[in-house]
């Protein structure tokens, strides 16, 4: 745990701005009404106040937070987020966070190598925004150039496309995934004095913990899990780690979303553990 | 607004069976952990989730930790979830030494929600509990989970039968003589006042009503149904009018307290289950959604006769 543990507020926040950033990605700005403050890594559960709305809450990661004010970066995935889409300035949104285990903050002896994919980059860029230092590294991959929330990115970001499509003039990526990216950064951490913290979807997760062994640094990974509650309670979003040499059932919305890589002993497997039976 | 006929207090102590218990709105088992987690949230209105409720019912604990069942186990439906969660658990005697303790030291009111795979097997469970937790001023009772369907050596057969239910009844209430014994029933039966009418038979202080609807979801990317078990138990705001029917067929047809439970999320849903006469309602789905739920529940419900 990192210093004391904030408090998650239940409140009914309003909407200030709800635009694209880019081709695929929403940020979303919630005046909640009271101070918000979180961790890098933390979420937020996000659902439309009343009885109405979806029968739970969704997680999205916390981008930012300034005073009163949570961002949230999102996708359209589905019919949810369609109609989160389409929320003006000044609707309400019933908020509940901030939630779950963040990424480890900063160490002296380490630097940190942030990796994002997608709608993952949330809780990196939020680390590197309050904690980055001039030896970290942060990699951010995109399908395309289009796909890129550019205005989010500072100079130090470093971003890979799978397609070399859409990029605004000037800016330049790497093609190809993530970990391919940050493979051919000059000056690279050398064993122990690096950890990779990184967020996406699962293949990124499989890569990050390759490139993490291979170099001999430590490594956390930021799970993406549907949720029930979102707070402990409903045991609907359990992911197998290994604790004290055995295997047990963790919440990924409370023990995570981030866990160490070593702790995770599906991360090889191809089905990612799901078909296992955890009798 | 409440209405003319409404003259309760959810906040105020009531009796049940040999207890009083502090108020009417619980949450519902497995829907809010063992009642350690959120004790820290906060709202705009200063109150915290525990404020005014009645009973946390902690979620079910069998003899030994069980891991439950593989993922996915929730799918959400138009107007619900379905769950298959497998009575993931720490165990009986994980409950005793840390869980049950530790609710006492917070002061947090509770219903300890047991189930086991035979119904002898809740007498020695009952007796181990009173031992040890007898002197606690905040453990209130007992309630049987009868009806979990998606326990495979258990499932909802286990409590679809009244002789069954009376078994278990009887196991629980010759070791609880001080505590509130209650039994949650299932509503996948053709009379669930029949179960009732055993409980009661055997000494059960009033039923809860009702559990999970067995139901199924079939995911089209694939052809198969979503939950690895194939069924779930099936809550949230579509099973309101069934509990309702189902507590009017007990209240109606067994003469034993009830308390309701399905698809509440709002002091309007509560109001229906007391019209029809239920003791005390619990809040399941809902608090998962929203830990103040039950809180403001009671809160909306606490104003007596105007």
């Amino acid at each position: 745990m990192i210093g004391t543990p904030i408090s998650p507020v239940s409140a009914v926040g309003r909407v200030t701005a709800n635009r694209y950033v880019s081709s695929a990605f929403l940020r979303l700005d919630i005046d909640l009404g009271l101070p918000f403050d979180f961790r890098p890594g933390q979420f937020a559960m996000v659902n439309e106040p009343g009885p109405g709305g979806w029968t739970f809450s969704r997680p999205f990661s916390v981008l930012a937070a300034a005073d009163q004010t949570l961002s949230l970066l999102y996708r359209v995935v589905g019919r949810g987020t369609a109609a989160l889409a389409e929320l003006p300035a000044g609707a309400s949104l019933q908020v509940l966070g901030p939630l779950g285990t963040p990424f480890p903050a900063p160490t002296a002896e380490r630097s940190a190598v942030l990796l994002g994919g997608g709608v993952g980059l949330p809780p990196v860029l939020a680390w590197c925004e309050r904690w980055g230092r001039k030896d970290d590294i942060a990699c951010f991959g995109a399908r395309d150039g289009a796909e890129v929330p550019w205005e989010l990115l500072g100079p130090r970001w470093h971003v890979s496309v799978d397609r070399p499509n859409g990029l605004p003039p000037g800016r330049v990526a790497f093609t190809g995934v993530v970990t391919g990216l940050a493979r051919t950064l000059p000056g690279l951490p050398g064993p122990g004095r690096a950890d990779i913290l990184a967020c996406g979807p699962l293949p990124l997760l499989r890569a990050a913990a390759r490139l993490a062994q291979e170099r001999g640094w430590g490594c956390y990974l930021s799970l993406e899990e549907h949720m029930g509650c979102g707070y402990g309670v409903c045991k609907g979003c359990v992911v197998p780690v290994v604790r004290g040499g055995s295997v047990r059932n963790a919440t990924c919305c409370q023990e995570g979303p981030v866990f160490a890589a070593a702790d995770l002993p599906w991360l090889g497997e191809e089905d990612g553990g799901r078909g296992e039976d955890t009798h | 607004m409440l209405p003319d006929w409404w003259q309760l207090d959810v906040t105020e102590p009531f009796t049940l069976g040999p207890r009083r218990l502090p108020g009417r709105i619980w949450t519902a088992s497995g829907c809010f952990g063992y009642g350690l987690h959120a004790h820290d949230f906060r709202s705009p209105g200063g109150e915290g989730p525990y404020a005014g409720i009645g009973a946390v019912v902690t979620k079910t604990v069998t003899p030994a930790p069980r891991a439950g069942n593989p993922m996915p186990r929730l799918v959400e439906t138009a107007c619900g979830a379905l769950n298959s969660i497998g009575l993931e658990n720490v165990g009986f005697d994980a409950f005793l030494a840390d869980v049950l303790p530790a609710l006492e030291v917070r002061g947090v009111p509770n219903i300890v929600s047991l189930a086991a795979t035979t119904p002898e097997a809740f007498g020695p469970m009952v007796a181990r509990l009173h031992e040890q937790a007898r002197g606690y001023a905040h453990w209130h009772g007992v309630e049987l989970n009868l009806s979990c369907p998606n326990v495979a050596e258990g499932g909802h057969d286990f409590g679809s039968s009244a002789a069954t239910v009376a078994r278990c009844v009887a196991s629980a209430r010759a070791a609880l003589p001080d505590r509130a014994l209650l039994a949650k029933l299932t509503p996948n039966v053709a009379d669930i006042a029949q179960l009732a009418v055993a409980a009661r038979e055997e000494g059960a202080d009033a039923v809860s009503a009702i559990n999970t609807v067995v139901g199924l979801d079939v995911d089209l990317r694939t052809g198969r149904p979503f939950l690895p078990r194939r069924f779930g138990g099936y809550s949230g705001a579509a099973i309101l009018p069934i509990a309702l029917a189902k507590v009017d067929q007990v209240v109606r047809g067994a003469a034993v307290p009830v308390v309701g439970v399905g698809g509440v999320a709002t002091a309007a849903d509560a109001l229906k289950f007391f019209a029809l006469g239920a003791v005390a309602v619990q809040v399941g789905t809902a608090q998962m959604r929203d830990p103040f739920a039950a809180a403001g529940i009671a809160r909306a419900l606490a104003r007596g006769p105007r």
